[in-house]
């Protein structure tokens, strides 16, 4: 038996149970769901008829019960099922939620919640203010230790093939921190100007704003990092560390995998030497891409900040032999050579001088020596981004007609449509549907290129196998054709990482090691042209696991971001998301291009923090990583995951406590569409000593109300919304409010409608009388509706039955709905096998509640405080210590029985 | 003396006390004083993280006193002498300054004085722990076994419980049997089950439980003793048993009001109390008025509640009479009944109830404070006179064949008991508990804990449950069979005593007594006895007498420290 008693919840009751069971010498476990003990009563503001202040009266018992010898509490954690052992005791299983947070660390600081960039309603302050995602849950929480919510990742980072931390990025952006925002990319990678520009964007496309007004930009809010960074700082010298420990590595490569390998391989304190077989680095950045997509300055800078680390980059140089670096002292190479190889059509008139490969022209282009095409027609042979690519730069050469024919239809096009539409734009003419029967020559000069009609592009499994229909053919006038039909790894370079026939190297898929140990590959060479981001995520994993091979550790433990976030759950969290325009999209072409300049314009700095202010911080947590630099004492750990405990115990309270009832189940009360139409749980927190205006201020517009109605009843014995039960502690609430209104707001006038005024405890009809002489009114009919008026006030429409029963209609500045309890019905899904039974209305059924209370179905489960009906702190202490002597007799029958 | 280590935290109390007193001229006012070595304000003093800084200050200044400024004492001196026991300081080297109850809740209309008046009292404090000593709480064996006062349902479920837990039980009863009011009552609301049958079934268990001593006809007489270890004289008929027992629970239960005659027709035939009216249903007999079967019956409720008598709210009783109005249309089809009430407070689950007789046809006529209904006989018809709110006041008059006075709880006539026991005795005559929202059942009097409507009025599962948290109370102070008392108490300078006998006549706990020293009396107190009252010292003319913790020389050290005047603070008029 690991604890005698498993007390599930940790407030009023299940504090009670806890203290009086550890007093009596047993040993028990209490599990709490939120991040503190102290249940609802903590948030109370002052309590009925004593009008003790709730803060006083209960920190005391939150830090009796965790400090008590005999009792262990789990804050953070829940109970996920518990079945009976056969023997009269139960195993429980409990899993601990991760707080990212280490609790033997943490100091309670709050700095993380200072640092955090993410706001969110704080549901300790019935959602009138915000709190961070990095927070403690209220200034009395015990423990006084943080946590950082996370609902899932991001969809934005999530999908990230690099691994960016998307969402913290915008989420620095919207705080003004470009500097820092910059530094969070360049955890993942260097390349954050030519990422900025050139990314396809993965990301946009899962953003769950897209789902309402329109997407973020979020690639745009990169460069405007990257140009906000490159502005205001010069590349940095090389910096020549002294090798501590580390190794040499050498990477053959530099593109986007090699460079970023090459980044996260010198952070670690490895001497890196990059070998790149063209004239300049920066592989498909700075010879595929053109420059007014992606200018080479932006490619130098990104590449200077890995050159600025010590690495060291010799171009020229193609590598074949693995074992001459082997013998020059490398202790681990890393080839990721891209796809360099352009595939061909395989047609007759392809060897002509005048048909070039789309890498070659682009190649040149990009590198200043591709002649002008002033005059000339161009044809470019396919369908894809580089086609694009090619097609426009063909333009901007000065070629009087670019034709563009492919294979695939308009729709079945592998470029994306914008990309489609720019081209057209520039005045590229699209022949799709056209697959190609060869070039013809006068003179070998190629003057027309032969086209048949395509009928399909793909067989039935899918896979590429076009049929033509041979009959159907045209003819493209051209001067100059340029191919881009696709490009493939150069294995004919490493014969010993590519098998016979491989169209690619072969490399682990999770480790990236290839056939020799110390050789790892990654990128396009390993799996086919794909995006830039996908190369610079290969990259970085590249990175990771040579490190650990060269520490000798077992290859794993590349980041594994949490499960995404559900996005329906992001919007339904968004109670009333104000509306946020997109900023219009430019459509990115020059109508006569005739210059590489850039042509997507940088945002403004408004631009940049209006787009990431429109952010619905999906997952919460954005990971910005702000706490990690904040935190002092270094508890933060972003990659702690959930625990799950297998527990013994003799006997189970649930003391699960109530549910509020949901005000808005009443709409023709208002509530969440007229702010000024609050709660009485919210009114607890505007009265309370920590209160979030420290003031009571209605919440639509700040200002102090002077007539407050209170609607009694709402949502109790009410068959309308399905619960008949009177609520028990609603009257008694609400009449200290007013007690307490008229304290704080002397020229208030307090009103309530009511039912039947319902005090019966101890000195609690005493405590009416007292509100009355204070000067509450109260109304006896029910209310009808509440209609909001211009400027905020409200107007009640009611029967007053004392005034003759005529229906009234009454204004008023704020309204607090007295709203009642509901069962909590997360007890009865914790038992398996065993049902634990509920009642008619869902509340955990007391089977014998005349002489043995607190008894439930199951021997040995006792129920304790409002789990099982509606009580007050003062009858949940009874409840609880009902529970706790049987609990208690039922453990000393156990340890009998053994 | 050396130099003593103190460190001394102001409490904002979230706003409760920062409103009001500058909590940070308070901390700039005492920073300096002698022996201070560490000064600060908190946000919530009681706060785990303020306790966990607080005991890191203790370890790693190495502070030897330690006061807080907050709240009462009686909120958070343990809580504080914990925090100091967790550190390695002794707790009564803490002493707690009230700024709260005694500065910011008072002297709301002036900042200035009440923050002057925090800086005294917090020096005074500073003043008094310059001179504490560690004191070490006295450890007494507890005897394993409980008294419990009243055999209804309460007394018999928290006897049952007490044996089940280990505990060897002595159940008195007044009367004949084990019976209580419940054991007279039929059906049982709102749950299913009759009065008759829940209290035979306790007495079934008890009877199997040989731990369970019960005395009937039997009466508690007096009690002696100190904490954990008390001795109750239980006199039974002639006999006197004196009973061994570490605490005491009293579950004697209420009286049901009485109707003056002539108290809404109280007297008139056919004008019955709602106990009266129960037994009637609970007959096997025919319902037979006037030699007929009731026609129509009106039930006026707050009959001896909510009034000028007894201004509490009785609770039950509108549950009762609408369960008893059930009952009623269940006995006699087609009656006819009416309601005349001021609020119906069914509350919970017994709402189900009222729209349960609502839908059977029952009448509710709402009566305005102030305003009651008038019961007449005309020598005919017995009939109700009320103006009904729900129907814009008009005044109806019903004619009824039965009126039930729907009476609520009266504290029971328990003088003696009282007295023997030094029970308090609250302004509606039922007995007090020590909280009445976070300790319902504990009582100021050590040892003693109340269950049951001798609290205030209840129900049967209300009374019940009470009955067993008293079990778990009394449980966790016996179940350990160790119990620690406060060293606060008084001590005998016996070279000074003249053996006057002076504090003996004073000590209300009879703990001092005189042995013989050096060919003369001295003063001896029992340490177990003594309450730390107090009485003793002031009586003292040698003053040989002082209160460990509130020595003489404390008291005067703190008094020095109130009436020195504060330095003028430059923001302070």
């Amino acid at each position: 038996m690991d604890y005698d008693v498993l007390v599930i919840g940790s407030g009023i009751g299940g504090m009670e149970s806890a203290l009086k069971l550890g007093d009596m010498g047993y040993k028990v476990l209490v599990v709490e769901r939120d991040p503190s003990v102290g249940g609802k009563m903590i948030l109370l503001s002052k309590v009925f008829p004593t009008l003790d202040c709730a803060s006083c009266i209960s920190t005391p018992k939150m830090a009796a019960t965790v400090h008590h010898p005999n009792v262990t509490v789990l804050t953070a954690s829940e109970v996920q099922e518990i079945v009976s052992d056969g023997g009269g005791g139960f195993h429980a299983t409990v899993e601990r939620r991760p707080r990212f947070v280490d609790e033997s660390l943490c100091t309670g600081c709050r700095q993380c919640e200072q640092a955090c960039t993410v706001a969110v309603p704080d549901q300790f302050n019935g959602e009138l203010v915000s709190r961070r995602a990095a927070y403690i849950a209220f200034p009395q929480a015990v423990p006084q230790k943080a946590l950082i919510e996370r609902a899932g990742t991001s969809p934005c980072t999530f999908t990230c093939p690099a691994g960016i931390k998307a969402h913290g990025y915008v989420s620095l952006i919207r705080s003004g921190e470009y500097e820092k925002a910059f530094a969070l990319v360049a955890e993942t990678t260097p390349l954050v100007g030519s990422l900025g520009r050139a990314c396809y964007a993965p990301c946009e496309g899962e953003c769950t704003r897209g789902e309402l007004e329109g997407t973020l930009p979020i690639r745009r809010l990169k460069r405007f990092i990257a140009d906000a960074h490159y502005s205001v700082t010069e590349p940095a010298a090389p910096v020549h560390a002294p090798l501590n420990g580390g190794r040499h590595i050498a990477i053959v490569g530099s593109g986007p995998a090699g460079l970023t390998a090459a980044w996260h391989l010198a952070h670690a304190g490895h001497r890196v030497k990059i070998f790149e077989a063209a004239p300049v680095a920066g592989g498909a950045l700075r010879h595929a891409i053109p420059s007014y997509r992606l200018p080479a300055e932006i490619v130098e800078r990104d590449i200077a900040n890995v050159t600025a680390l010590g690495v060291e980059i010799v171009t020229g140089v193609r590598v074949t032999d693995l074992e001459e670096l082997r013998r020059e002292g490398y202790d681990a190479v890393l080839i990721a050579t891209g796809t360099p190889v352009a595939m061909r059509l395989g047609v007759p008139g392809e060897e002509l001088e005048q048909v070039s490969s789309a890498l070659a022209f682009l190649r040149d282009v990009k590198l200043g020596h591709a002649p002008r095409l002033d005059g000339k027609a161009v044809v470019v042979v396919g369908g894809g981004n580089v086609a694009i690519d090619a097609a426009r730069s063909a333009r901007r050469l000065g070629a009087r007609a670019v034709r563009m024919a492919c294979l695939e239809t308009r729709e079945q096009m592998p470029a994306y449509d914008w990309e489609v539409q720019e081209a057209l734009a520039e005045g590229v003419e699209l022949h799709d549907g056209w697959g190609i029967g060869g070039f013809t020559s006068e003179w070998d000069e190629v003057c027309s290129v032969e086209l048949k009609r395509c009928t399909s592009v793909f067989d039935a499994d899918g896979r590429f196998s076009p049929s033509y229909e041979e009959s159907l053919t045209d003819t493209l006038e051209c001067d100059v054709a340029i191919v881009a039909v696709g490009m493939r790894p150069d294995t004919e370079a490493f014969p010993v990482l590519a098998p016979e026939g491989a169209r690619t190297l072969k490399a682990d898929a999770e480790t990236l090691q290839t056939s020799r140990e110390w050789v790892f590959a990654a990128g396009d060479a390993v799996t086919d042209p794909r995006t830039i981001a996908e190369a610079v995520g290969h990259g970085a994993r590249a990175a990771h696991m040579i490190d650990r091979f060269l520490r000798g550790l077992v290859l794993e433990g590349f980041e594994e971001p949490i499960p995404v976030v559900d996005k329906r759950e992001v919007l339904h969290r968004q109670h009333s998301h104000s509306r946020r325009d997109p900023l219009a999209g430019a459509l990115r072409a020059a109508s006569d291009p005739t210059d590489f300049a850039e042509i997507e314009p940088p945002l403004t700095e408004a631009e940049a923090r209006t787009a990431a202010g429109r952010c619905l911080d999906c997952g919460v947590c954005s990971e910005c990583h702000e706490c990690l630099a904040a935190c002092p004492a270094d508890a933060i750990d972003l990659g702690m995951r959930a625990q799950t405990l297998a527990i013994d115990v003799g006997s189970v309270i649930v003391s699960t406590g109530y549910a509020l009832f949901p005000a808005d189940a009443k709409p023709q009360y208002g509530y969440g569409r007229y702010k000024n139409v609050i709660t009485g749980a919210q009114m607890e927190r505007l009265l309370a000593p920590t209160r979030p205006y420290n003031t009571v201020l209605r919440p639509g517009d700040g200002r102090v109300p002077e007539r407050i109605a209170y609607v009694m009843c709402t949502g109790s014995r009410d068959q309308t919304v399905g619960n008949p039960l009177c609520s028990k502690f609603c009257c008694m609430y609400s009449i200290k409010q007013n007690q307490l209104i008229m304290g704080a707001l002397p020229l208030a006038e307090v009103t309530v409608h009511y039912i039947d005024v319902r005090a019966v405890g101890k000195g609690y009809d005493e405590f009416f009388e007292q509100a009355k002489a204070m000067g509450a009114s109260f109304v006896k009919g029910r209310v009808a509706s509440i209609t909001e008026l211009d400027g905020g006030n409200l107007l009640l429409r009611y029967e007053d039955i004392d005034g003759g029963g005529h229906i009234a209609e009454a204004e008023y500045d704020m309204v607090v709905l007295a709203v009642g309890v509901l069962p909590n019905r997360d007890a009865a899904r914790l038992f398996k096998v065993e049902q634990l039974r509920l009642d008619a209305h869902d509340y955990v059924d007391e089977v014998d509640p005349d002489a043995n209370p607190a008894r439930t179905s199951i021997p040995g489960v006792f129920v304790a405080g409002a789990a099982s009906g509606p009580r007050d702190i003062p009858e949940s202490i009874l409840h609880a210590g009902a529970a706790v002597a049987q609990a208690a007799a039922h453990v000393d029958r156990l340890r009998v029985l053994a | 003396m050396s130099e003593r280590r103190i460190g001394v935290y102001v409490c904002q109390c979230g706003g409760n006390i920062s409103d009001y007193v500058d909590v940070e001229q308070v901390v700039g006012a005492v920073a300096n004083d002698p022996g201070v070595v560490v000064a600060r304000t908190a946000m919530f003093t009681c706060s785990d993280a303020t306790q966990q800084e607080i005991e890191a200050d203790i370890r790693e200044q190495q502070l030897d006193g330690l006061v807080v400024a907050s709240c009462s004492p009686k909120l958070h001196t343990f809580t504080f002498r914990e925090a100091a026991r967790r550190a390695g300081l002794n707790p009564y080297e803490y002493t707690q300054v009230n700024i709260r109850e005694q500065c910011s809740w008072t002297h709301t209309d002036d900042r200035t004085g009440a923050t002057r008046k925090a800086m005294q009292l917090v020096r005074a404090g500073i003043a008094r722990t310059r001179l504490t000593e560690p004191l070490e709480p006295t450890a007494v064996q507890t005897t394993p076994s409980a008294l419990v006062i009243g055999g209804g349902v309460a007394g018999m479920r928290a006897a049952i419980g007490l044996a089940d837990l280990g505990l060897g039980v002595f159940l008195v009863e007044r009367e004949a049997r084990l019976c209580g009011h419940t054991g007279e009552l039929g059906e049982l609301f709102p749950n299913a089950g009759t009065g008759s049958g829940l209290v035979a079934r306790l007495l079934e268990q008890i009877r199997e439980r040989p731990q369970i001593a019960v005395f009937t006809s039997a009466e508690v007489t007096a009690k002696s003793g100190t904490y954990g270890n008390y001795r109750a004289v239980i006199r039974a008929g002639e006999e006197s048993i004196h009973a061994e027992i570490g605490q005491i629970i009293v579950a004697t239960g209420f009286d049901s009001y009485e109707p003056a005659a002539g108290e809404y027709g109280y007297g008139i035939q056919g004008v019955l109390t709602l106990p009266e009216f129960r037994r009637m249903l609970d007959s096997r007999e025919d319902l037979i008025v006037g030699g007929r079967k009731p026609e129509s019956i009106a039930y006026v409720y707050c009959v001896g509640s909510r009034c000028e008598e007894h201004p509490y709210c009785s609770r039950f009783c509108c549950s009762a009479a609408v369960h008893a109005s059930l009952l009623a249309s269940d006995r006699v089809a087609g009656v006819r009944q009416y309601h005349l009430y001021r609020d119906m407070r069914t509350y919970g689950r017994n709402e189900l109830m009222l729209s349960e007789s609502r839908e059977r046809g029952s009448l509710y006529l709402k009566f305005a404070d102030g305003d009651p209904p008038e019961v007449t006989h005309d020598g005919q018809r017995l009939s109700v006179t009320v103006r009904d709110q729900l129907t814009g006041g008009d005044e109806l008059t019903i004619p009824a064949d039965l009126v039930v006075l729907v009476t609520g709880m009266v504290p029971q006539a328990n003088d003696r008991l009282v007295k023997t026991l030094k029970l308090p005795v609250g302004g509606d005559g039922f007995f007090n508990e020590i909280h009445p929202k976070l300790r319902p059942v504990e009582t100021v009097v050590d040892g003693v804990l109340i269950a049951g409507a001798c609290q205030g009025p209840k129900t049967v599962a209300e009374s019940v449950t009470s009955g067993l948290a008293a079990v778990s109370q009394t449980a966790a102070v016996l179940k350990r069979g160790v119990a620690e008392l406060d060293p606060q108490i008084a001590t005998v300078h016996a070279s000074a005593c003249s053996g006057c006998g002076a504090c003996v006549e004073a000590c209300p706990f009879g703990a001092i007594s005189m042995i013989a020293r050096d060919g003369g009396e001295v003063a001896q107190i029992d340490r177990a006895g003594c309450k730390g009252c107090g009485a003793c010292a002031p009586v003292c003319g040698e003053d040989a007498i002082d209160l460990l913790g509130y020595t003489d020389g404390q008291v005067r050290a703190m008094i020095d420290a109130l009436i020195q005047i504060p330095p003028t603070h430059p923001h302070l008029p």
